[in-house]
């Protein structure tokens, strides 16, 4: 039994970071309609801004601190210059980030190297109960993610900008005709999205190979529990989130990584074919 | 004041408001009247900004505004009741107020007690689904949710749409009354006669984008012959 | 008409380049030609019939890879042709397409974004796949494919040589070329363009959108799948590299920037996208990356029918194909 735990804990932990990332993909993609294929550049561009605070030997928490602050500013960029100007043209939102990511990667290939970097855990020691043991920052990344995730629920379902935000989803012009600035709410809502997958790769820093690729390891897994979950409700992502990177992980331990990823996206593909408003239903499915 | 100049406007290549002019008094509650793809709804979308105009004036109060985006010509003091109500289903009737409140300036805001006094059913319903309401109920809480934020116009499209007469009645009378308290300018698009007659004090007749005739609401009580040619009533 | 008589002249351009330039680039252009042919099944699929496939490659891969099983011989020691590599190479992509087809677009089909999500996620399984099919070779993949035997009148000929290779492979693109831009002219090509704009109506009209769909779907699997079966003869070499992700992508940034609603521009976007790789990565080497994924994206932005559709269709006359 006691074996068992650290399995769960692993697959959990992977699943917060995953919803982490998949929380900031849908509200893009549930405000505006936008796909963005660069998120999981974004959450790289998280990883390296851990990596390189860490090179210059500022403390962990500047690192977290700086994270989303700079990828919610390139977000804020990436609005401006590239997705306000064709929201509108939703599948050519895919190609238009598609060309970003491969711009973002390339970037970073350029500026650290196309090698992997490391990031050096920033509380070692694990926690020790009878025969069982595991990392105290696992354990650290797990709530915190639990904490963000409330939080982005919370903004989204409790406060006014979050009301104001899902009347946009509902009724983009009506909304507007009440004098609600829709451009605007667009705009926030991408910066929030992205600044969470940054947000999300400098957590995840210390625990995986930071490298030009890792973005897509996570972009599709993310975005295919969007679509198992259901794009609709936010807690569409919970339940996807949880049935693909619970299959994955747990399959990647008792079968083989290779088997579990087949698996997990045979698995995803037939849900979404099956029921395409997802999981937990959505209004936005086609 | 709303002064609409040489105003064009449609879908696509396609005109539907060819040259409109017209002027809408505050504190007075015009209707609009005439049938079907006649462009009544695409006159009030092209003042809301909703659809672009393609060349013409909308003044309100001295500004332009035929450029400006929706929210901010919400925002200038012109409140909106879509066609077909476009409450929000999932939000509860609070909300909804909640929602014509946030994008607005605070300051010309109307308090909800204002609200609640004109139509006390939002206050006993306050926490319910705003989708659980019938449809009358539902056009009540859109009306409402177009007045918390303390337009000077007010754009009706199709108020009494699939409602069941009593309450039609009951909103006419409302309407009429609360734009006689606060000297709020109405223009309504409308079809159903009884609507106009309790409401309007002036009708206007509307053919193929334009404006065919004009008249006092009390010719039109007086003689429907005019209800006839425009509405084939 | 015009059109047709550019793309001719494109061709007979294409057909005298090997008396300016040397080996070497004969045989790159050789390899940028079948690049152009699965251009050209995307700019069907994808600008034609309004299926944005973010895994053709799929298709391409798995032609390869049965042109490379039957050439070898692995199927049967005497059974080498490659007429009927290139036959069950084509039957065989058209088949996968027509069953995945059917799996997406039957009844409640998949669409727009969340079609570009699946096929993208089935071309990164059918990579793995491919990766751990250890039969076929697993990671390594598949060595010493031979090339193009053409037997004909008793005659045996093998193609090792760069000229003649060039000149069977144009000719290829070419049939396949001016018949792709003769069916879109056809009526079927109108229904195409029916089911791209306004798919409700043509099924109320009494057309079956699955079975179109179904059909230019397969259509375009099985030039997608002739494209990797002559790669792979070209290379003499397939790997799980050839029905991924990567190559997938690659195939819609060419023909996003050359224009997928035309045939030639799509096909002319794979040519010069990679000769352009091929110059502008020994000068600006990693930048070249960069550069493309910044014009991709200015291109999608500015020039949503294409950096050379754009041009293509000023000197055509044409200026919107409804």
């Amino acid at each position: 039994m006691s074996e068992l735990i650290p399995i769960f804990l692993d697959a959990s932990s992977y699943i917060l970071i995953l919803v982490l990332v998949a929380l900031g993909l849908m509200i893009v993609f549930g405000m505006m309609g936008v796909i963005n294929m660069a998120h999981g550049e974004l959450f790289m561009i998280g990883a390296y801004v851990m990596v390189l605070t860490q090179d210059m030997g500022l403390p962990f928490l500047v690192g977290i601190v700086l994270a989303p602050l700079v990828v919610a500013f390139f977000g804020l960029l990436i609005e401006t210059a590239l997705i306000r100007h064709i929201y509108h043209r939703p599948l050519d939102t895919i190609l238009a980030t598609w060309g970003l990511s491969i711009a973002l990667k390339q970037l970073v290939v350029l500026l650290f190297g196309p090698e992997s970097h490391s990031v050096p855990l920033p509380v070692d020691g694990s926690l020790d109960v009878g025969t069982f043991s595991y990392p105290v920052y696992r354990l650290i990344l797990m709530l915190t993610s639990i904490l963000l995730i409330g939080g982005t629920f919370w903004l989204f379902l409790r406060t006014k900008f979050g009301l104001m935000a899902r009347a946009v989803i509902a009724r983009p012009a009506t909304a507007a005709a009440l004098g609600i600035d829709t451009r605007r709410m667009y705009r926030w809502s991408f910066v929030i999205g992205t600044a969470l997958a940054g947000l999300a790769g400098a957590l995840v820093a210390p625990i995986i190979s930071v490298d030009p690729q890792m973005g897509l390891g996570y972009l599709v897994p993310g975005f295919l529990s969007i679509l198992v979950g259901g794009a609709g409700p936010l807690a569409g992502v919970l339940a996807g989130g949880a049935v693909i990177g619970g299959v994955n992980n747990l399959l990647a331990v008792w079968i083989s990584p290779v088997a579990a990823l087949i698996t997990v996206y045979v698995i995803a593909i037939l849900i979404i074919r099956l029921k395409p408003e997802g999981l937990l239903g959505g209004r936005r499915a086609k | 004041m709303l002064e609409l100049r040489n105003l064009s406007s449609g879908y696509g290549d396609a005109l539907v408001l060819r040259d409109f002019s017209c002027r809408f008094e505050n504190g007075r509650v015009t209707a609009l009247m005439g049938r079907n793809g006649m462009g009544k709804t695409t006159l009030l979308k092209t003042i809301m900004g909703l659809i672009k105009a393609k060349s013409g004036s909308v003044r309100f109060d001295g500004q332009a505004l035929e450029t400006w985006p929706t929210h901010l010509i919400a925002r200038a003091g012109i409140g909106y009741v879509p066609q077909g109500r476009e409450i929000f289903e999932d939000f509860s009737v609070t909300e909804n107020l909640q929602l014509g409140l946030l994008g607005q300036d605070p300051v010309g805001a109307l308090p909800f007690s204002q609200i609640y006094d004109w139509f006390p059913l939002l206050k006993e319903r306050a926490d319910q689904r705003a989708g659980t309401f019938s449809g009358g109920q539902q056009q009540i809480l859109a009306i409402a949710r177009a007045l918390v934020g303390g337009p000077k116009m007010l754009l009706l499209d199709e108020p009494t749409e699939g409602i069941q007469p009593s309450i039609v009645h009951d909103i006419g009378l409302q309407l009429a009354k609360i734009a006689k308290e606060t000297g709020l300018g109405i223009l309504i698009v409308e079809q159903n006669v009884e609507m106009v007659r309790t409401l309007a004090d002036q009708v206007l007749f509307m053919e193929n984008g334009e404006i065919r005739e004009s008249c006092d609401i009390e010719a039109v009580k007086q003689d429907d012959t005019l209800l006839h040619r425009y509405l084939s009533v | 008409m015009r059109n047709s008589l550019i793309g001719l002249l494109v061709f007979i351009a294409l057909a005298v380049t090997p008396l300016f330039v040397g080996q070497y680039w004969t045989g790159q252009l050789t390899t940028y030609l079948v690049y152009g042919l699965l251009a050209i099944s995307l700019s069907l699929v994808w600008g034609y019939g309004g299926i944005l496939c973010f895994g053709q490659a799929m298709f391409f891969g798995i032609g390869g890879y049965i042109m490379a099983v039957f050439t070898k011989g692995m199927i049967y020691p005497d059974l080498t042709s490659s007429y009927l590599g290139l036959l069950a190479a084509m039957a065989g992509a058209a088949m996968f397409a027509l069953a995945l087809g059917y799996f997406l677009f039957a009844g409640r089909g998949i669409s727009g974004a969340y079609l570009a999500i699946i096929t993208l996620a089935i071309a990164l399984v059918l990579e793995r796949l491919m990766n751990n099919w250890y039969a076929l070779g697993g990671y390594n993949g598949l060595l010493n494919v031979p090339p193009l035997k053409l037997i004909a009148f008793g005659y045996s000929y093998e193609l090792w040589d760069r000229l003649p290779t060039f000149y069977i492979i144009l000719g290829i693109v070419a049939v396949v070329y001016f018949g792709v831009s003769f069916l879109v002219k056809t009526p079927y090509g109108l229904l195409l363009t029916a089911i791209r704009t306004h798919p409700d109506r043509l099924s109320s009209l009494g057309y079956s959108v699955l079975n179109l769909r179904l059909s230019v779907f397969s259509l375009s699997a099985a030039i997608a799948g002739l494209a990797g079966a002559l790669f792979a003869t070209l290379d003499g070499f397939v790997s799980p590299t050839l029905i991924g992700f990567t190559l997938s992508t690659e195939a819609l940034i060419w023909v996003a920037i050359g224009g997928k609603e035309m045939l030639l521009a799509a096909f002319l976007g794979a040519i010069f996208t990679r000769t352009a790789e091929s110059w502008l990565s020994e000068i600006f080497g990693d930048y070249w990356i960069l550069i493309l994924g910044v014009v991709f994206m200015i291109s999608v932005v500015l020039l949503p029918r294409g950096l050379l559709a754009t041009p293509i269709e000023m000197l055509t006359g044409k200026r919107k194909r409804k």
